[in-house]
């Protein structure tokens, strides 16, 4: 499934921006990435800071940031969290999330709430396919990850 | 001569000040810009001394802490990334605060070049010949006189650079880690050929209130809209302010380890080729594999002489998988004389530097 060259997948979780994406996991935890609208905004990633294991998150401070270019920004979170693990491959070769967004996930956290109760303000499966649609239309954004 | 345009951005200027207080200026507005309370606004700002490292950087793995602390010069971390910087009263910072969406394009490297060519611009109007660089520099000649780097938060960005009127280059050699033999004529003549200034370019330092009224007004005519000078901050900024100085006026955030402090290293090679001597410094990030910095120089030819310094920043920031890539598709792009000399030398040259372990040393230092 794909809109522009942009890769969509339809049983995660996306924000209503389709900058990152959430996964329900069998612990009850999600894991969050980067979309690949979001990946190919921002260009090559060459830096991923994760904050420690154990900090808790309130909702729109970031669970990590990201550095692009010369650009250097939050990946943003929306819910109560605490974080539970970093990606180490993702640390350790940033570019991953370039090339393969929605397998280079970024960390895993533990919702305050539970997964049922943060996942409630997302959008999933074919809601969220046609605002990601809409989006990749509305600004124009192609991805070409698979021709690189 | 500038129109008249029906939308408005904010113009202010902070004069001189610190690093810390000018990045809680930079947290500031940027958190006020996101939540809407503050308009689209261009920035002047300039530096006391000042070593500054990207938001993503170790301070002992890009600058000569010694140094600074015993010649007063101030460490600080960015909000921004890139590189590490050093900045005096000598150079004019300029930022812009701005949603974007008004900008008509969400791609990061476009809304740097639509910013920079604006710059680029102003620049010009001082009668030099300025020009935008990618992927995020303002040349002149091929030689830097501006460097540049962003935040983001949500629709909101910061986008800032500097213009560099009137420089110390010496004391930045002093100061950062930079891939070239330090404390040597050599390395102030090969950051000469790399660096220049309005005062060398002008052939006087130009009045800066001058230099900003030109990069407003390119700034206005780019972005479509008139520029409104003010004197104060909102109220909302100026408590920001206060916070984010006491949570950055701190070794906490200046100091703050991101990474493991062996992971950068400068390496170095000579190579002997048909059309001379090809010389190598590049700072390398082992851990993720990619070149950060590169400096090429040597007794070839080569025309224009700025393909070098062009080559140099084509290969900043690149993978070392992709080095023979980019270098072979920068020849194909670029219209190039060399005598006895191919792309496969360069090629060989920096591949035989990311090999040789024994020129290898540690940027750390204590």
């Amino acid at each position: 499934m794909d809109c522009n060259g942009c890769e969509f997948l339809p049983e995660l979780y996306y924000d209503d921006e389709y900058q990152i994406w959430l996964r329900r996991e069998h612990d009850d935890s999600l894991t969050v990435g980067m979309t690949d609208i979001s990946q190919t905004i921002a260009g090559k990633i060459l830096h991923v800071r994760v904050r420690r294991p154990g900090t808790p998150r309130p909702p729109g401070k970031p669970v990590a940031t990201i550095e692009s270019g010369k650009w250097a920004g939050p990946v943003p979170n929306f819910i109560a969290c605490t974080i539970l693990e970093a990606n180490p491959e993702v640390l350790e070769n940033p570019n991953l999330i370039n090339s393969d967004p929605y397998n280079a996930w970024i960390a895993r956290v533990s919702p305050d709430e539970g997964a049922d109760r943060a996942l409630k303000g997302f959008l999933t499966g074919e809601e969220a396919h046609q605002g990601y649609c809409k989006r990749a239309m509305e600004e124009d954004i192609h991805c070409h990850r698979k021709y690189r | 001569m500038s129109e008249t345009h029906t939308r408005h951005w904010r113009l202010i200027d902070t004069g001189v000040l610190r690093a810390a207080q000018n990045f809680a200026y930079n947290r500031a507005l940027l958190e006020c810009h996101q939540e809407n309370r503050s308009p689209n606004t261009l920035r002047f700002l300039r530096f006391k001394p000042s070593a500054l490292i990207g938001f993503h950087q170790d301070v002992r793995q890009e600058i000569y802490l010694d140094y600074c602390l015993e010649n007063g010069i101030d460490v600080q971390r960015r909000l921004t990334g890139g590189g590490a910087l050093y900045f005096d009263e000598g150079v004019l910072g300029w930022e812009l605060y701005l949603d974007k969406k008004s900008l008509g394009t969400a791609q990061m490297p476009l809304i740097a070049e639509k910013i920079c060519t604006a710059v680029a611009s102003g620049l010009s109007q001082l009668g030099v010949d300025a020009r935008f660089r990618p992927r995020n520099d303002i040349e002149i000649h091929g030689k830097k006189i501006s460097g540049t780097g962003g935040a983001f938060d949500g629709d909101s960005i910061l986008y800032q650079g500097t213009v560099l009127v009137d420089f110390d280059i010496e004391k930045m050699l002093n100061v950062l880690h930079i891939p070239v033999e330090k404390w040597s004529d050599k390395a102030i003549n090969s950051a000469r050929e790399r660096i220049t200034t309005l005062k060398e370019e002008m052939e006087h330092a130009p009045q800066l209130e001058e230099v900003k009224e030109q990069i407003a007004r390119s700034i206005g005519d780019a972005f479509q809209v008139d520029l409104n000078k003010e004197d104060d901050l909102l109220e909302a900024e100026k408590t920001l302010y206060e916070q984010a100085l006491n949570e950055i006026d701190s070794p906490d955030w200046i100091y703050q380890h991101n990474r493991p402090r062996d992971d950068s290293s400068i390496k170095e090679s000579i190579t002997k080729t048909p059309g001379g001597l090809i010389r190598i410094g590049m700072s390398v990030d082992k851990n993720r594999s990619h070149l950060k910095q590169i400096w090429i120089t040597g007794d070839f030819f080569i025309k224009p002489r700025r393909v070098v310094l062009d080559l140099e920043a084509a290969l900043k920031d690149t993978p070392l998988s992709e080095m023979e890539t980019t270098v072979r598709n920068f020849f194909n792009r670029n219209h190039v004389e060399m005598l006895q000399l191919k792309p496969e030398d360069f090629i060989s040259a920096i591949k035989k530097a990311m090999s040789d372990d024994t020129v290898t040393h540690q940027k750390v230092t204590s």
